[in-house]
């Protein structure tokens, strides 16, 4: 019996060292030799088909996509919900839908940028399922973390507005040919800078930045611009991390409340 | 010849080594293959979406995020960049790199255990090898017969070799079979990228193909071999220098996890490349991670582990065949 095992094992064991051993000698071929041959296998496989699966199930489901910047992200709110966060969970009281968030946002992210983002297919594949989609932008354009504001250039500022609302354009385009029936809400921007000395000059000027971008949405149908301005205006250091510059916990609620007042059910999907 | 190897086989087989190994690697295969259970379960109800395309495309965002952190060393910079290259390609190809199954499953486990667990299975076995019959007294008996001492060494190394092919398939075996209870026993043939290469900031993708993930797993088993024979013959040097079988599995032991510990903070001291043990992690070249050492490369850490166990070979054999015996 011992006698067998052991022939067994032993036999088993050279087998094996030569499997292995011709797996060692793939390996070689494989990344240093392999060329023209193994490219064909690369084209052969991409895209798959598997694509219409998540249309079927859209009834019972609201899908929301959220594109943007750090507000979006949620900086500065401690639980790390953001807006999107506290608006989703004020649509659950409102709906038995089940409610689908995707959060692509980018901290940072300038309107340049999130113009190359949703170039990604997967992005563009969001925003085709979705039934309502998030935006926030402009932010980064405009503030640059502060330093802008300072010089108060107002030639400088007239430029980066100009470029920002072109590339606004672009977004809300792309968006719309991606998705012609669901809903965009882009959350405006306020002035976290109102309670300091050029507030009167800082907030004619972001003043004038919502007022062009709620013009460009308006440009296009079921395009929604979220103004915020207001609920910032007086108290703004209650609402304001200590960054100073993103909302905090209370602020993010007062976004979230208000962007999810806009957002109604049918009757039947009502809870 | 053979009868010489089979009498080391016979030897190994008394003392139950290779028993006691299966058993271990049965006992762990199990506990990782419920962590990963748990991990695919809970992202999937974070994300509360079972599409690994959102997953991905979360990662991917989420990688970004934290490269827009300005507080971050270089390095860990450079791995999440190249990290996310790798994953848009994933992404922007269709291919799942995460699906489940008992495939997926081993080649993770042996991209994970080739550094430290399956080396340290190896010199279980090859750590005693020679020093147990020094410290036992039996080399004597094993040297008065009308054999030539190379040989007695030659059939004790064969007898490794064997042995660590065992042990590697009883791993792959082993893995294969307890986690597709799970995770069911398909997805062989799914398409998987290698030849990804840094050179670096920079992805090198131009060596860049799909490979079906059996042939995939074969290559790291491969590696992983090659990794093992390599630890098994330096322990088998030492065990032929050293009488005393612990300082043997001491010194390897220290040196293994040395290996772990360095190549999590090499990257600026460039001569390290040259050790054995920063060098055992060949799965990552395969797969497309970033080096612990600028200019290090699959050819590279192949050489270094091969001139590593020649010299450890023709130490063993030199010094077996010199050295007074009383």
């Amino acid at each position: 019996m011992r006698k067998k095992g052991l022939s067994l094992i032993t036999a088993l064991s050279i087998l094996s060292a030569l499997v292995w051993l011709v797996g060692l000698a793939w390996v070689l071929q494989d990344q240093f030799f392999a060329d023209g041959k193994s490219r064909q296998a690369e084209t052969m496989q991409p895209d798959t088909p598997q694509k219409q699966k998540d249309n079927s199930s859209s009834a019972k489901k609201l899908q929301i996509a959220a594109i943007g910047d750090s507000l979006t992200r949620g900086t500065g709110d401690p639980d790390g919900k953001g807006y999107i966060g506290y608006l989703k969970e004020e649509l659950a009281k409102k709906t038995k839908k089940e409610i689908e968030l995707t959060n692509s946002a980018i901290k940072g992210q300038t309107s340049s940028q999130l113009i190359k983002q949703i170039q990604q297919p997967q992005i563009q594949r969001q925003i085709k399922n979705a039934d309502v989609i998030l935006l926030t932008i402009g932010g980064n354009d405009l503030f640059r973390g502060g330093q802008a504001l300072e010089e108060l250039d107002s030639q400088n500022i007239n430029k980066t507005e100009d470029a920002y609302l072109s590339n606004l354009k672009a977004i809300y385009k792309e968006v719309r040919s991606l998705n012609k029936s669901g809903i965009v809400y882009h959350v405006g921007l306020y002035n976290p800078f109102s309670d300091m000395k050029d507030s009167k000059t800082t907030s004619g000027i972001v003043r004038k930045w919502n007022y062009d971008s709620a013009n460009a949405a308006a440009a296009q149908p079921n395009i929604i611009y979220v103004p915020t301005f207001d609920l910032f205006e007086l108290n703004v250091n209650d609402y304001l991390y200590s960054d100073h510059f993103h909302p905090n916990k209370q602020g993010y609620q007062l976004i979230g409340e208000r962007t999810a007042s806009l957002i109604r059910f049918s009757e039947e999907d009502q809870k | 010849m053979n009868k010489l190897v089979h009498n080391e086989l016979l030897k190994l087989f008394r003392k139950r080594r290779l028993f006691v190994i299966i058993l271990i690697i049965a006992a762990l295969v199990p506990l990782f293959t419920y962590a990963q259970y748990q991990e695919v379960k809970t992202t999937r109800e974070k994300l509360g979406n079972v599409d690994w395309r959102t997953q991905l495309q979360q990662e991917i965002v989420d990688t970004q995020n934290r490269l827009s952190s300005s507080r971050m060393q270089d390095d860990w910079r450079k791995y999440l960049k190249i990290r996310l290259a790798q994953q848009q390609y994933y992404l922007d190809h269709n291919i799942n790199p995460q699906a489940p199954g008992a495939p997926t499953f081993m080649r993770v486990f042996v991209e994970n255990s080739i550094d430290l667990l399956l080396p340290l299975l190896v010199m279980v076995v090859a750590a005693d090898l020679v020093s147990s019959e020094a410290s036992g007294g039996t080399i004597k008996l094993l040297l008065t017969r009308p054999v030539k001492r190379w040989r007695i060494l030659l059939s004790k190394y064969l007898a490794l070799i064997l042995s660590v092919s065992f042990i590697v398939t009883a791993s792959a075996v082993l893995s294969y079979g307890i986690s597709g209870v799970v995770f069911g026993y398909g997805g062989w043939g799914m398409p998987l990228l290698t030849g990804f290469s840094t050179s670096g900031e920079e992805l090198v993708t131009n060596n860049v193909h799909l490979i079906p993930q059996w042939q995939y797993i074969l290559m790291e088993f491969g590696l992983v071999w090659f990794v093992c024979l390599v630890v098994g013959t330096l322990t088998f040097m030492l065990s032929v220098l050293l009488r005393s079988t612990a300082a043997v599995m001491g010194i390897m032991l220290a040196a293994l996890i040395a290996g772990a510990i360095l190549s999590n903070m090499v990257s600026s001291w460039e001569s390290a490349k040259y050790l054995f043990m920063v060098n055992l992690s060949l799965t990552d070249y395969i797969s497309g991670m970033a080096t612990p050492i600028e200019g290090m490369s699959l050819g590279f850490s192949l050489i270094v582990l091969l001139v590593w166990a020649i010299a450890g070979l023709v130490v063993s054999f030199t010094v077996f065949t010199k050295k007074d015996v009383y």
